[in-house]
């Protein structure tokens, strides 16, 4: 039975990092409709700037973590400012081109630095040994991992939900002309959005680098690898990406869990929740938490 | 007017006698060609190894190893994208060069009836078996994959405590670099090498292994054997350390031991996993400067020469690309030792008959790069290494396999 519950810990852990690494993707989405594939890089650097803080500058990890967050939030807030404010009301394929081109750019910049081609970790900070509770173990690295996604996921909930800031950008992602004829400036409105996904995504990169060591390609791969989260949750969702991310994990663990070696079956953890994905959206084509938007002409 | 266009016509061919004379005097500049990922994908390894590559030709021309004749290679990040690595193979085939030099695995194989075609001998930083199937040109630096997880396997089935056939698992990369070992493995077993595969496992993108884990170990398997890059194999530690799965010693039961080829050891390994790389046993040719040799003092010489941090300097794959820069220069010094036009043909030549008394001693190998007419693998030595104390250290004296010649 001990078994069992491993897999479900495990397959929460995993799930709450994707939902965190999809969390910038749908605020994004949220406000603008754009889809944005430089998410990856940004996860990459906001790991990077934590740990040339922590080991370069020697700031304790905990006051990197945040001063990372607060540099990627004014990253992605410059980024938008200088490189997608001009898109505004332009097609949205248009602006995922750019995000695509932003992509390469922020590759080659980070090529151009150390952390492009080496591998490095970050200074051990937690305790070594497991907590572990009736044959189930989890990592203090994965705890604390779940936690600071779920503070960061129920903090986003209520800014979206109860701030104005937050019903501001939902009104704009609803409806622009509306917003502005309200007077919701719609510039700064993408900005914050854009800035509050680089603060998430540094999370992310910080959590995921400490899961698997800091490596540009794994960690800029989660930006793609999450991809299948935020569509299984409906885009928009920020409770759709946890629930879509808690599925995938889920579903992977339990598939390699069971399944993998079993029945002359192997690599099912990869392939299973793509399939479970396929047959969700076959019935909620707009993922689980996704908005039906009906058109009438 | 007349006598002043003579005088510029005169001056002219003066100028052009002078430059030509000087080129003559410097000698004869052999072209090479490397494409590899310098950024992108696997460029922790290209990195490096394209630093050693450069350190050593610069070396070799400032200490005239080739008299006044010098090597002029240019270098290009292909990114690893074949189709990067083609263009520039057709460029530096433009330039004229005699010898090239590729990286991986997937490049190496779509471009091998390239490399028939224009019979150009092409040393890869791939160790993939594959490679030398239906190929006349291309030469393996060292022992293949292949015969890096056999060997590890017949470590596990020669020092096996327990009672019984160890059981192992595999753990590939999803590639034919990755997996490229089975099937040759496999055959292995079925020549008589007393290790039951029980699992063979590709991984992913994976944050956590528990699963996979929990599942090797519910079969009984014992030791995991890798032939991948580094970083899911630094994961797959951390998560058994944690599980309390990772043995303390090689073999101890009820645990899982950790074995793995090439690309999945070195400096990076234990930068990734830090103190869960404890007790990782590690198969590769190479010097490691973890270890005192001649070799390895003279590779962290030419580091310093160049200003190489330690990073560089201390890499394997810095040794890798110096080890096929020295197997370079060394075939063009032999080809014109022995007299011959250092061209394409020739230089196959040199490569094939590097065996025997002939056999080339690189200071960056744990054996001789030994190649002939059938046989393209360099060096056939290989040493296993295990994590203790932070560092890489040598485990018995390099061997050979004894069932890879069974399969051949």
């Amino acid at each position: 039975m001990s078994y069992f519950f491993q897999i479900v810990v495990s397959g929460i852990v995993v799930g709450s990092i994707y939902a965190l690494a999809a969390l910038g993707l749908v605020l994004v989405y949220k406000s603008s409709r754009v889809a944005n594939f430089a998410h990856g890089q940004i996860i990459a650097a906001g790991a990077f700037i934590t740990y040339f803080l922590t080991v370069t500058l020697a700031i304790p990890i905990f006051f990197s973590f945040l001063a990372s967050m607060i540099i990627t939030f004014f990253l992605a807030m410059s980024v938008e400012r200088i490189f997608l404010r001009r898109l505004i009301g332009e097609p949205i394929i248009s602006v995922i081109m750019v995000t695509i081109g932003l992509g390469s750019i922020l590759d080659g910049l980070i090529y151009l630095t150390p952390f492009g081609s080496e591998n490095f970790s970050f200074p051990t900070f937690l305790p070594h040994e497991p907590l572990s509770f009736g044959g189930v173990s989890i990592s203090w690295t994965q705890l604390v991992g779940v936690i600071i996604t779920f503070i960061l996921i129920g903090g986003f909930s209520w800014f979206f939900k109860k701030s104005t800031v937050g019903i501001s950008m939902r009104a704009v992602s609803d409806d622009q002309f509306a917003s502005m004829s309200v007077g919701i400036s719609v510039p700064k409105v993408f900005g914050l959005a854009w800035a509050t996904a680089g603060l998430s995504a540094a999370a992310a990169g910080c959590i995921i680098g400490n899961i698997t060591g800091l490596n540009f390609d794994t960690l800029h791969s989660f930006g793609i690898v999450v991809f299948p989260v935020i569509i299984l949750g409906g885009l928009d969702s920020i409770l759709g990406a946890v629930v879509a991310g808690i599925i995938m994990g889920l579903i992977q663990q339990f598939a390699s869990g069971y399944l993998d070696g079993n029945f002359g079956l192997f690599g099912t953890g990869d392939v299973m929740p793509y399939i479970i994905l396929l047959i969700i959206l076959l019935f909620k084509p707009h993922g689980l938490f996704g908005i039906h938007e009906i058109e009438r002409v | 007017m007349k006598s002043n266009k003579i005088f510029t016509a005169l001056l002219v061919l003066v100028v052009m006698f002078a430059f030509t004379s000087s080129v003559n005097a410097g000698g004869k500049v052999y072209k090479l060609g490397l494409s590899l990922a310098i950024t992108g994908p696997t460029s922790d390894a290209g990195n490096p190894y394209s630093k050693g590559v450069e350190d050593y030709f610069k070396f070799a021309n400032e200490t005239k190893i080739l008299g006044d004749d010098k090597i002029d290679c240019t270098i290009r990040d292909d990114q690893y994208k074949t189709d990067i690595t083609k263009r520039n193979f057709e460029d530096y085939l433009d330039q004229g060069i005699v010898l090239y030099l590729n990286y991986s695995t997937g490049s190496t194989l779509g471009l091998k009836k390239d490399f028939e075609e224009e019979k150009i001998a092409v040393i890869p930083a791939s160790f993939h078996r594959g490679n030398l199937e239906n190929s006349n040109y291309i030469f393996l630096p060292v022992a293949s994959y292949s015969e890096q997880v056999i060997v590890m396997s017949e470590y596990v089935a020669n020092n096996h405590k327990g009672g019984g056939t160890p059981k192992v698992a595999l753990f590939l990369h999803p590639s034919a670099f990755g997996r490229g070992p089975l099937a040759d493995t496999q055959a292995a077993v079925k020549a008589g090498l007393n290790i039951e595969i029980v699992e063979v496992v590709e991984h992913g993108k994976d944050l956590d292994n528990t699963a996979m884990l929990k599942r090797l170990m519910s079969k009984g398997v014992q030791y995991v054997i890798s032939q991948t890059i580094q970083s899911p194999v630094a994961t797959m530690l951390k998560d058994a350390q944690r599980l309390g799965l990772s043995a303390s010693s090689f073999g101890e039961e009820g645990k899982l031991t950790f074995l793995g080829a090439h690309y999945t050891g070195g400096n990076d390994l234990i930068a990734l996993a830090g103190a869960a790389s404890e007790g990782y046993f590690w198969v590769c040719s190479y010097n490691l400067t973890s270890e005192d040799t001649d070799g390895t003092k003279q590779q962290l010489a030419l580091a310093k020469l160049y200003g190489r941090d330690d990073k560089a300097a201390n890499s394997h794959n810095y040794a890798n690309g110096i080890m096929v820069a020295q197997v370079a220069t060394e075939a063009i010094r032999r080809a014109k030792a022995a007299g011959l036009k250092v061209n394409k043909a020739n230089l196959h030549k040199i490569l094939n008959g590097m065996n025997g008394a002939n056999a080339y001693h690189p200071y960056t190998t744990v054996g001789p790069v030994t190649y002939s007419p059938t046989d393209h693998a360099g060096v056939d030595m290989l040493q296993i290494y295990t994590v203790n104390g932070g560092a890489f250290k040598k485990v018995g004296v390099p061997l050979q396999s004894a069932f890879m010649g069974k399969i051949q």
